[in-house]
């Protein structure tokens, strides 16, 4: 039934080709454009890493004076002084946590003929690989001893190493990093993350780092961040002695709690910690210890890695969506009333109210898988256009195999939303009065 | 005249075709105001002037990791190097470049103590006297400061005692207009403002302080340091082709990146922008070509339905014109009833874009411009259709009966 039904259909859509086309292009347009934003919309909300982002969770304390604001939502600043974030990574409690920040380094092998460059680096824990899921090809990370002796040993990524050692197992090689010979511990596979969720501070769709080294580094080499810093004080600050004592906010800080245990008994940790420090002096504030803990995804939402204009876009283009439902719902109204008499030949024949409503719906249905179909290729164009416009987004602006699928499934759910009605109208029709006129 | 009667009552017997053609107008309505105000609003920004010749302009960083050099000196040599590239005009080292996203910005006061006075926030660069040469702009009020003022140190702590500012920043810090020769702080450090520039961008051109801008007389040789090249604009591509292996040739043990035209920093910073405005000039075209071609598909449908009709009118005598005219007005009925409707939508729509976003307040006249141009558009879909309508020979109405 349901293939005669289509080639009833093909026929009918096939009557009234200007029509048919009118349709087609108008939901094609409006599931195109539908589809392009959301795509962007999609990529920039998706849980970056699903199986565990509800473990993973961003530590903020405020250590500011009473009186201090910060631009965030809640008043918390997005991160921490040196001396904090490497006294929560010295307490032994157990779990994974990981200072980090942001800095670079010129990579080269020391020798003639090999044209140095440069790389963005994290400079981090041990525990970082195992708390963001990096898989490693070869080695693995530095131990724990490595990084207390402030080795200097590094991480590196697949790509980099097919740039340095033409993909070979380069584990245990020298590698110069500025003036410092480095030994490779471990190069790790392709990251396939296209949201910088660690460090959403210089960009949220950033490329994320090829190079990682111990935090240890920092004190011993003094190394200049890549990445924000800022303050709420003034402070003299003559040397990167007096930096790392600062107030200056410049670190990142994780924390993995895998159970509601481990969280409960790390906030009476920092809670601790905070009234440790107000008691020192640090600040000056009364009352409550002030943290926060954030999962990735109240991260992103906190961080509002979605921008505006993103959201806005996709309001609107939901709206231009509808205006093209409307559209069809019009064409198809004036189609299928003009049909009556045969309907009302086919009922007096005997075909029930629900074959000519199930005829009508997979012809609207057709439309729609013909309209995704276009929409496929214009929102192709559209995120085409996105990448050339806008090189930050090109991670962002492709279509996955799940916007692939939804496009024909909203255009077609779209578009029998559209046919209800219509559909409706038809079947109702009273065969008698078509019959006695004819 | 207008038979608005017989027009108001067929219409109520087909009230869901209509109905659809009114949805349609009334959001194509509310989405275009909004839409067109938000472009409008980016391209006033995009158009604002920086201040500098961007085409002359370019840039770029230097990471030096060879630990054998006195880079302060180095540097100096290199500004000698780059000034005798052919073309060029001028060559600077600088601590930050402006209008490329990355820079330094700080609170500068009026008074000495550090919580007295005012805090005005700006961004600032570091070079020596040919900054300006390099950067394209003059001072017009002042002076510039000289060779001999600018100090050569690596020593973060130092804070010159001069300074150059930009028009926008010194009447904020002294709106009373005394602010040439008067004295501002950087914490506790007195810094005399010498020179005033009447335009020049900072770092970030959408920064609430974009136009504070000051620069101090101070030179560093920093393991990260930038270049500010100003070359003839026919020159410059060629120019910028040659920089690297130029300082290369100097001194190998560094790495040369960046170098871009300001041009295309300003558009690399803007693309953001470029893009929601292509964006939604897109959905606009779009939208109104899809509204349009809804409204002449449905008039084109109503018209095949009314044959008879309408040839049994032309055959009771009805001019051609009393036909296009029946369409015409059906048509305008409809779309008024939409423009209506949709016009009230598009204010609460401009509202609620208003209060959840940063988006412009949403201008009376956009609407009433959207509507008009719906209108005209609507009109002018249905005249052909009419126009055929109206060439429908009464024989028609009287053969098949």
């Amino acid at each position: 039934m349901f293939l005669y039904y289509v080639d009833m259909a093909w026929r009918s859509l096939k009557r009234t080709p200007l029509v048919t086309i009118l349709m087609i292009c108008a939901i094609g347009i409006g599931i195109g454009v539908t589809m392009t934003s959301l795509s962007v919309y999609h990529m920039a909300s998706m849980n970056p890493i699903p199986s565990k982002s509800d473990e993973l969770y961003a530590v903020q304390i405020n250590t500011m004076d009473d009186g201090e604001t910060w631009w965030s939502a809640d008043n918390l600043p997005y991160q921490l002084t040196y001396q904090d974030a490497m006294n929560l990574y010295r307490e032994d409690l157990g779990i994974r946590k990981v200072p980090m920040m942001r800095s670079g380094f010129t990579v080269h092998m020391n020798k003639e003929g090999f044209k140095p460059f440069l790389a963005g680096t994290r400079v981090t824990g041990y525990d970082f690989f195992e708390m963001f899921e990096l898989t490693f090809l070869y080695g693995g990370p530095w131990t724990a001893s490595q990084e207390q002796a402030s080795t200097p040993i590094v991480v590196i990524s697949e790509e980099l190493n097919e740039r340095l050692f033409g993909g070979e197992n380069s584990v245990g090689k020298e590698v110069y990093l500025d003036d410092t010979s480095f030994r490779i511990s471990g190069v790790f596979k392709e990251w396939d993350t296209h949201i910088k969720y660690y460090d959403v501070n210089n960009g949220a769709f950033n490329n994320t780092e090829q190079v990682f080294v111990p935090i240890t580094l920092m004190e011993s080499m003094e190394l200049e961040t890549w990445g924000n810093s800022n303050g709420w004080k003034y402070q003299e600050v003559r040397t990167y002695k007096d930096r790392l004592n600062s107030e200056i906010l410049w670190l990142q800080f994780w924390a993995e709690l895998n159970t509601p245990e481990q969280k409960k008994k790390f906030e009476s940790f920092l809670d601790g910690y905070l009234n440790e420090q107000s008691k020192l002096g640090r600040f000056t504030r009364e009352g409550d210890s002030i943290f926060s803990l954030r999962d990735v995804m109240q991260w992103l939402e906190y961080n509002q890695v979605v921008d505006d204009d993103n959201r806005v876009l996709n309001g609107l283009s939901f709206m231009f969506l509808v205006v093209c439902l409307a559209n069809i719902l019009g064409l198809l109204l004036g189609k299928f009333l003009r049909r009556a008499p045969e309907v009302g030949v086919r009922r007096a024949l005997g075909a029930s109210k629900r074959d000519i409503f199930a005829q009508h719906i997979v012809e609207v249905s057709m439309l729609g898988f013909f309209g995704g179909l276009i929409g496929i290729g214009i929102a192709q164009l559209g995120l085409w256009m996105v990448r050339e416009t806008y090189s930050y987004y090109s991670a962002l602006a492709t279509m996955d195999l799940s916007m692939l699928l939804a496009a024909p499934v909203l255009a077609i759910g779209a578009c029998v939303i559209a046919g209800m009605y219509p559909a409706w109208l038809v079947c109702k029709t009273q065969p008698a009065i078509y019959l006695k006129t004819q | 005249m207008l038979e608005i009667k017989p027009i108001f009552n067929s219409l109520r017997r087909s009230k869901a075709g209509a109905l659809m053609l009114l949805v349609q107008i009334a959001i194509t309505v509310a989405i275009v105001s909004n839409a067109s105000s938000i472009v409008q609003d980016r391209i006033t920004y995009l158009q604002e002037s920086t201040g500098y010749p961007e085409d002359e302009i370019f840039s770029f960083r230097v990471f030096t990791y060879g630990t054998d050099v006195d880079l302060l000196q180095k540097f100096q040599e290199n500004e000698t190097l780059l000034r005798n590239i052919p073309g060029v005009i001028s060559a600077t080292s600088v601590s930050e470049v402006p209008v490329s996203g990355s820079g330094s910005a700080g609170g500068f006061s009026d008074e000495p103590g550090l919580d007295e006075g005012k805090n005005i926030r700006g961004a600032y660069t570091e070079g020596d006297e040919t900054i300006l040469n390099s950067l394209g702009v003059e001072v017009s009020e002042g002076r510039m400061f000289s060779a001999d003022e600018v100090i050569h140190t690596n020593d973060d702590t130092i804070v010159p005692s001069i300074a150059i500012v930009t028009r926008d920043f010194i009447d904020e810090l002294f709106p009373d207009g005394n602010g040439l020769d008067n004295t501002m702080y950087v914490g506790p450090n007195p810094v005399k403002i010498i020179g005033i520039v009447d335009k020049m961008k900072g770092p970030w051109l959408q920064d609430s302080a974009a136009d504070n801008y000051i620069i101090f007389p101070k030179v560093r040789g920093r393991m990260v340091q930038k270049f500010i090249v100003r070359a003839e604009a026919s020159e410059r591509a060629n120019v910028m082709k040659q920089i690297e292996d130029v300082m290369l040739a100097d001194y190998n043990k560094r790495v040369i990146t960046g170098i871009q035209g300001m041009d295309d920093a300003k558009e690399e910073y803007n693309a953001g922008d470029i893009l929601m405005m292509r964006m939604l000039v897109s959905l606009i075209v779009m939208l109104v070509l899809v509204t349009a071609l809804g409204i002449f598909g449905l008039t084109v449908f109503n018209i095949n339905k009314r044959t008879k009709q309408i040839g049994t009118r032309r055959a009771l005598g009805a001019r051609k014109s009393a036909i296009v005219r029946y369409f015409l007005v059906e048509n305008a009925l409809i779309c008024v009833c939409g423009l209506v409707l949709g016009s009230a939508g598009a204010l609460y729509l401009g509202q609620a874009l208003l209060t959840e976003y940063s988006v412009p307040e949403l201008n009376n006249w956009y609407v009433a411009a959207t509507a008009l141009f719906v209108l005209v558009m609507s009109l002018l879909s249905v005249v052909m259709p009419a126009n055929k309508a109206a060439s429908i020979s009464p024989s028609v109405a009287t053969r098949s009966i």
